[in-house]
């Protein structure tokens, strides 16, 4: 796409861009480090994704800011416009991304790994890794204006629904076997559901930079693997 | 040439209303130079079409073909068929003065006539019609209503159309063109000499009047053509290169040169 006539546009957006670059390297890096801290019981890296959220949150609102006053001044049409549009609402999904990450960092000192099964930890690192790939994946691909890799990007988010099932179903079995486990496995599962919402953002993320290069939207459907709300009780 | 076809017909499909005016293989000359560039396109009834396009890129040019007012001017032609209501309005036989009763005209400049308000309605409607004072007032006040302008005015008929204010002068020309019950109006940069206040009146009377006549809009406020238009078509050095519903030409258009023009890109 070529220079707009008005210089200052371009730069106007190249910092939106920038914004969103950002959001997404730190989205990723609270994510790596939230899993990170949980598996090894480690504080003080979780006390650092605590206060990262404050950074993420500053920034949210700084994109909001120069989006606002970029549509204020310049009232933007076709490709610039659904940029801003869709910067907007990826934004709210890297700070949301950013909220659950703080969320897992958070329950690291009560969980303590002490009683948490050595497989167990591995079923949550996997779909860490999982999510991880997710959430880096889509900043790249969108800098790298790659529709066709964030439409695929979309769909493997089925891989976290099915991984999330089975930690699911995992940590079930721990609590049945010895009630002991209940305090630490019910903090587990609330961090796996955390891993497992933060990819549902990075499909709205892929959904939204698509519609963004390409003016088109995603089908509606996309596959959905996670199961464990057809496994609950009825009542 | 036939990709451009496309989306015209779809609109006119989408919309399931009848074509008021159809282009087909419009070229124009002014002298030796030609303006236009085998334009075909299908305007829907009773709906607004926005022209949009960087200066000289023909979008007035074709406005001016379609009640034939460029034949005001030496050495210029059209070729190919302007078709209204099926009818080519090109052939020799067509009556200019009935054609322009039916395809009424407003300029960029307010261009009232040097009498009175009331007169500025009733001379255009004497023309064409006989009417006896009761129902040419009856005639003026439809028509100063029809433009939102009849409240401003309805205490001062007798002052000179020339004493109102530039978007009110700009209504009053609206108004003349109403007065004649035209089918189609062609509006040329209506309000490109007004202010946002006077804007956004000429906007809603736009919007109003399109139930009842088919409206043709050149503009070069592109938030303009986002907010009135219907359907709009971007033209470049008199090629039309895009045709389409407003809102895809403004989010997602198909073409670059469009794209370009719109984001504010063009070389």
């Amino acid at each position: 796409m070529g220079e707009h006539t008005v210089a200052s546009f371009d730069e106007d957006l190249g910092q939106i861009s920038k914004l969103i670059g950002d959001m997404g390297d730190l989205a990723g890096s609270m994510v790596g480090g939230a899993t990170k801290a949980l598996l090894n019981s480690d504080q003080a890296l979780a006390q650092r994704v605590v206060s990262d959220d404050a950074i993420m949150d500053a920034r949210q609102r700084e994109l909001d800011d120069r989006a606002i006053t970029l549509i204020a001044k310049r009232q933007p049409m076709a490709d610039d416009l659904r940029h801003v549009v869709g910067s907007i609402r990826m934004a709210g999904d890297l700070e949301r991304i950013g909220d659950l990450a703080k969320n897992i960092a958070k329950r690291v000192g009560t969980v303590g790994l002490s009683v948490t099964p050595r497989d167990l930890s591995h079923s949550i690192d996997a779909m860490a890794q999982l999510v991880l790939i997710q959430v880096q994946g889509v900043i790249e691909e969108y800098a790298a204006a790659d529709a066709a890799a964030l439409a695929k990007l979309r769909n493997d988010d089925e891989r976290i629904d099915v991984k999330y099932t089975s930690v699911f179903r995992e940590l079930l079995t721990y609590m049945m076997e010895d009630p002991r486990n209940i305090t630490a496995c019910t903090h587990l599962l609330f961090c796996a559901k955390n891993l497992e919402r933060i990819g549902d953002h990075v499909t709205n993320i892929a959904e939204n930079a698509y519609y963004v290069l390409t003016g088109t939207q995603l089908p509606a459907n996309r596959p959905k693997q996670d199961e464990t709300a057809m496994s609950a009780p009825a009542a | 040439m036939s990709q451009m076809l496309s989306p015209d017909m779809t609109i006119a499909a989408e919309a399931a209303v009848k074509a008021k005016i159809e282009v087909k293989n419009l070229n124009f000359y002014y002298g030796q130079s030609k303006a236009l560039k085998d334009i075909t396109l299908s305007l829907p009834e009773r709906s607004v079409t926005a022209f949009i396009g960087p200066s000289g890129c023909g979008k007035s040019t074709l406005l001016r073909v379609f009640n034939r007012i460029y034949e005001l001017y030496p050495k210029q032609t059209a070729e190919g068929q302007v078709l209204l209501d099926g009818h080519n309005v090109l052939d020799r036989s067509q009556d200019l003065n009935l054609l322009r009763t039916k395809i009424g005209m407003v300029f960029q400049k307010p261009t009232p006539f040097p009498m009175s308000i009331y007169e500025n309605i009733a001379f255009g409607v004497r023309l064409y019609e006989k009417l006896s004072k009761s129902e040419m007032d009856g005639r003026v006040e439809q028509a100063l209503k029809r433009a939102a302008l009849w409240t401003e005015v309805k205490d001062k008929l007798n002052a000179s159309g020339l004493s109102l204010s530039g978007g009110q002068q700009q209504r009053l020309c609206i108004a003349r063109t109403v007065a004649v019950k035209p089918e189609v109006i062609l509006l040329d940069e209506p309000a490109s000499a007004l202010d946002p206040l006077s804007t956004a009146k000429i906007e809603e009377l736009i919007d109003e009047l399109q139930a009842d006549y088919t409206i043709v809009i050149v503009t070069h406020n592109m938030q303009q053509a986002a907010r009135v238009s219907k359907q709009t078509a971007f033209m470049y050095l008199g090629e039309l290169v895009e045709f389409d519903r407003t809102e895809k030409i403004f989010t997602s258009p198909r073409e670059k040169r469009t794209q370009d023009y719109i984001t504010g890109r063009f070389g």
